[in-house]
């Protein structure tokens, strides 16, 4: 295991959220730095750590807590990979649209701390608006839990938001529980490849049903998933016109990764302005209808500095999600730190106050 | 406690002199709000604008004076009670609606604006803003972002936390950020999602970004009857176990049902057990077929009577019987206490027995008006406030409905907040390490604890009347 360059002195493979919160207290109190790894897909996010003294692997939490189809509710350890827990659920009829890209193999607890997001989020969202309960395990040794296993909740501060997105920088998810949703009734996936991929993309996003996902490609190629009753599916795709399209695209099209990938979110409204900066020998795919952008190949500081500048102006961010270290040393992981960023540090020092969780990665 | 006069006068300064509220008398209408408890605040200030909250804030600051963010006064667990007396902050003054961008499907507004205001502006757009608290009438869109306000359409289209993409935050020392905005995967932690449902516990709300959606081509209302709250349960998960998850799935008992159809004449079947309302929406196409499909399946399961809504004006009438439920029940009963728990929706039955079973052990009768569809179950407990020590006994059964809410899987609060009404009862699902995490939250934003303060949070100085040993439960930390 190498984290931009850093090989730790040793790997822990904890299979229990109380090992996960020992290893975790014995860390901070030898002010040692530990690393969570998931499935390892999103190691490239994060600015170079300052220090690696232990990898904690966490794919032995591998538990299915409970699946409640009735409930349409699911709660698992952090270390289920997506597919495992989608697997599980296509079994009564249901599943999670969560669908990061440098997949196939993100845990559960790797894609929620990474913020990673796919073509479904454009239905969706991010699954921050369908997890309902989380446990953390702290740096002090404690696991604390938050939400839990009902589908609407206004108990206490919702802490679920605080660790999604935090990159492990506030503690170590061990578990999580969401809200799942039924299958659709009806779905299909069309595709269309055309000059004009912006314009047809609006269209599609103006249907009276809006699709689930819309993915357009730097070579042209449009792809969408409609979901909902047969004859509503019926009358959109016969609006929209496109072709049929194979059932594996979706696979295929989460696949998608790199070495070098920078992730560009701004308002939808801005998104293809911003793409027309793209240059060099490096090619794109974005998700119109949400305002992402992901961008690998050929990507250079200037070109990096070029595109944040624009992107941060139209009040988004450019963030890499995977780079070299000397890219990241020259242009930095997250680019213009938000206006709140006191209120982010002061936060992690309450709940990481000797930088054990991954020290430099995070922009706190 | 009258504030010094110093500090009249620094408020006086800021907001002008009819807008600081402080002689006694006047100072009792801020008393209550839609919650059984009420305190009296030191004072009321009334500002204009942002910059006006802002000095406020810190002359609150300076001088050691709690601020306590008030909307409508609508909130049902106490969050605008100035339980500690200090200011009570209210908000209706900025009622501005900034912004509507009918392109991004968005809009800016202040926190005093009513929730129906903003539908009614936005409708005038093709839009709507999705969630819907049956108080929508009267309550502010801060109130609901403070409380992450429910309501019946939120079954499909979800709670407030999931409307919200921008927050104007004045906080505890003076200082304002906006949290979120229009771009999505916001650079850092997630202020805005921790933010939203705080009660006014880690901040002062002064804008609010919302999400608007596209008004759908069409819309269907159904009822039905049952027989009993267990067939209209059953048939509640049987739709959703379908793969169905329509707009809204809200149910009444028979007590609320007798009641709304004797004030709004909506034709309501008063022999019934329970009714169910049933909504779709969408293309006309899925509106058919979802319909269509739900009919079949509340029939299998006993539905009697199902009627649609004809046109725009029935569907009102059964929309309007449903959210002003609460209110009709005054026929039964002057007094009502209206709860707010959440369990897993297979167990409504279990725990609508026991909300049976409890309200006739203390022999007060209970009305159920709620969210079905998404497990959210409101028993009103109904009373009369001139019954010699009846209060004692209404907060009882309350207490041991949500100790079944707990006991069944579920939570406190599906979207009335926790407030001063139901924080002894937090250690039922929160263990002491749960709390910790959040009381460090609330120590980062708010380190001298001005802010709002005896809410969310245990508090030591008000112990629970009753089932004290019940407290450790802590049933969310230890199932895992």
């Amino acid at each position: 295991m190498v984290v931009d360059g850093l090989t730790p002195g040793r790997v822990e493979k904890p299979s229990t959220a109380g090992e996960v919160a020992g290893l975790l207290r014995e860390a901070a109190e030898a002010g040692q730095a530990i690393v969570p790894v998931g499935g390892g897909r999103a190691l490239g996010l994060g600015d170079p750590l300052e220090r690696f003294d232990a990898a904690l692997e966490m794919r032995a939490l591998n538990r299915v807590i409970e699946m409640s189809q009735a409930d349409m509710t699911v709660s698992v350890e952090a270390g289920v990979t997506v597919e495992e827990l989608n697997t599980e659920l296509a079994s009564v009829g249901q599943f999670v649209p969560i669908d990061p890209f440098n997949a196939p193999g993100h845990t559960v607890g790797g894609v929620l701390a990474a913020g990673l997001s796919g073509p479904l989020r454009m239905r969706y969202g991010l699954p921050r608006e369908f997890v309902i309960g989380l446990r953390v395990a702290l740096p002090d040794g404690r696991l604390a839990s938050s939400g839990g296993r009902v589908v609407k909740n206004v108990s206490g501060y919702d802490l679920n938001k605080l660790h999604q997105g935090a990159l492990g920088s506030m503690g170590v998810i061990v578990a999580a529980s969401f809200k799942v949703f039924p299958r659709p009734l009806h779905e299909v996936t069309l595709e269309a490849t055309t000059q004009d991929g912006w314009g047809e993309a609006e269209r599609a996003l103006a249907l009276p049903m809006p699709p689930v996902a819309l993915e357009l490609t730097s070579e042209g190629r449009l792809l969408t998933r409609l979901a909902g009753t047969q004859e509503a599916v019926r009358r959109m795709a016969r609006e929209l016109g496109w072709g049929e399209a194979r059932d594996d695209v979706w696979s295929e099209h989460s696949r998608r990764g790199g070495s070098a990938w920078a992730r560009v979110s701004v308002p939808p409204s801005r998104l293809r302005e911003i793409v027309g900066r793209f240059r060099g020998n490096g090619h794109w795919w974005a998700s119109p209808g949400v305002g992402v952008a992901h961008w690998v190949g050929d990507i250079d500081a200037e070109a990096v500095r070029l595109v944040r500048r624009a992107a941060e102006q139209a009040g988004g961010a450019l963030v890499l999600l995977a780079a070299p270290v000397d890219l990241k040393r020259q242009v930095g992981t997250w680019g213009t730190p938000p206006s709140t960023l006191r209120w982010m540090s002061n936060l992690r020092d309450v709940f990481d106050p000797k930088r054990t969780l991954s020290p430099g990665r995070y922009l706190t | 406690m009258a504030l010094p006069a110093s500090v009249i006068k620094e408020l006086v300064r800021i907001v002008g002199e009819p807008q600081v509220v402080h002689s006694p008398n006047d100072l009792r209408i801020f008393e209550r709000d839609g919650s059984i408890t009420g305190a009296i605040p030191d004072a009321i200030v009334l500002p204009a604008d942002r910059d006006q909250v802002v000095d406020v804030v810190k002359v609150a600051a300076k001088n050691r004076i709690s601020i306590v963010p008030r909307g409508a006064g609508t909130g049902l667990s106490g969050g605008a009670i100035t339980l500690r007396g200090g200011i009570a902050l209210q908000l209706t003054r900025m009622r501005r609606i900034v912004e509507i961008d009918p392109v991004a499907r968005t809009a800016t507004v202040e926190p005093g604006v009513v929730n129906a205001d903003l539908q009614q502006a936005v409708g005038r757009h093709g839009l709507f803003y999705a969630p819907d608290p049956s108080s929508q009438k009267a309550c502010t869109i801060g109130g609901n972002a403070a409380e992450n306000s429910g309501g019946p359409h939120c079954l499909y289209y979800g709670v407030t936390t999931n409307h919200v993409i921008g927050l104007e935050v004045v906080f505890a020392d003076g200082s304002v950020a906006w949290l979120g905005g229009d771009a999505p995967d916001r650079v850092g932690l997630d202020l805005l999602g921790v933010m939203v449902g705080s009660e006014g516990t880690l901040g002062t709300i002064t804008q609010i970004k919302v999400k608007l959606l596209r008004l759908p081509e069409a819309v269907v209302t159904l009822m039905a009857a049952f027989p009993t709250v267990d067939t209209a349960s059953h048939a509640v998960s049987d739709v959703i176990g379908h793969g169905i998850v329509p707009a809204a799935l809200e149910m009444m008992d028979r007590v609320t049902i007798g009641a709304v159809e004797a004030h709004y004449h909506a034709g309501y079947p008063v022999d019934a057990g329970a009714v169910l309302l049933v909504e779709v929406d969408g293309l006309r196409e899925s509106c058919a077929e979802l319909a269509g499909a739900i009919e079949r399946i509340l029939r299998t399961n006993e539905a009697t009577g199902l009627r649609v809504a004809a046109d725009a004006e029935e569907r009102e009438l059964l929309w309007a019987g449903r959210k002003g439920a609460i209110g009709a029940l005054g026929r039964i009963r002057p007094n009502y206490y209206l709860h707010d728990g959440v369990v897993p929706r297979t167990r409504l039955p279990d725990v609508l027995r026991r909300v049976t079973e409890i309200g006739g052990h203390y022999r007060l009768p209970v009305a159920n008006v709620f969210h079905a569809g998404d497990g959210n179950l409101h028993p009103n407990i109904l009373f009369d406030l001139r019954d010699d020590g009846v209060m004692d006994q209404v907060e009882k059964a309350g207490e041991e409905m949500l100790y079944a809410v707990v006991e069944l899987g579920g939570t406190l609060s599906g979207e009335h907040g926790i407030g001063i009404e139901k924080n002894a009862f937090m250690p039922w699902i929160y263990g002491p390490d749960d709390l910790d995490a959040m009381r460090r939250v609330k120590r980062v934003f708010d380190p001298t604890g001005q802010l709002n303060p005896g809410k969310i949070f245990p508090d030591p100085e008000r112990q629970p009347t009753t089932l004290r040993a019940r407290a450790g439960f802590c049933a969310e930390a230890q199932w895992w």
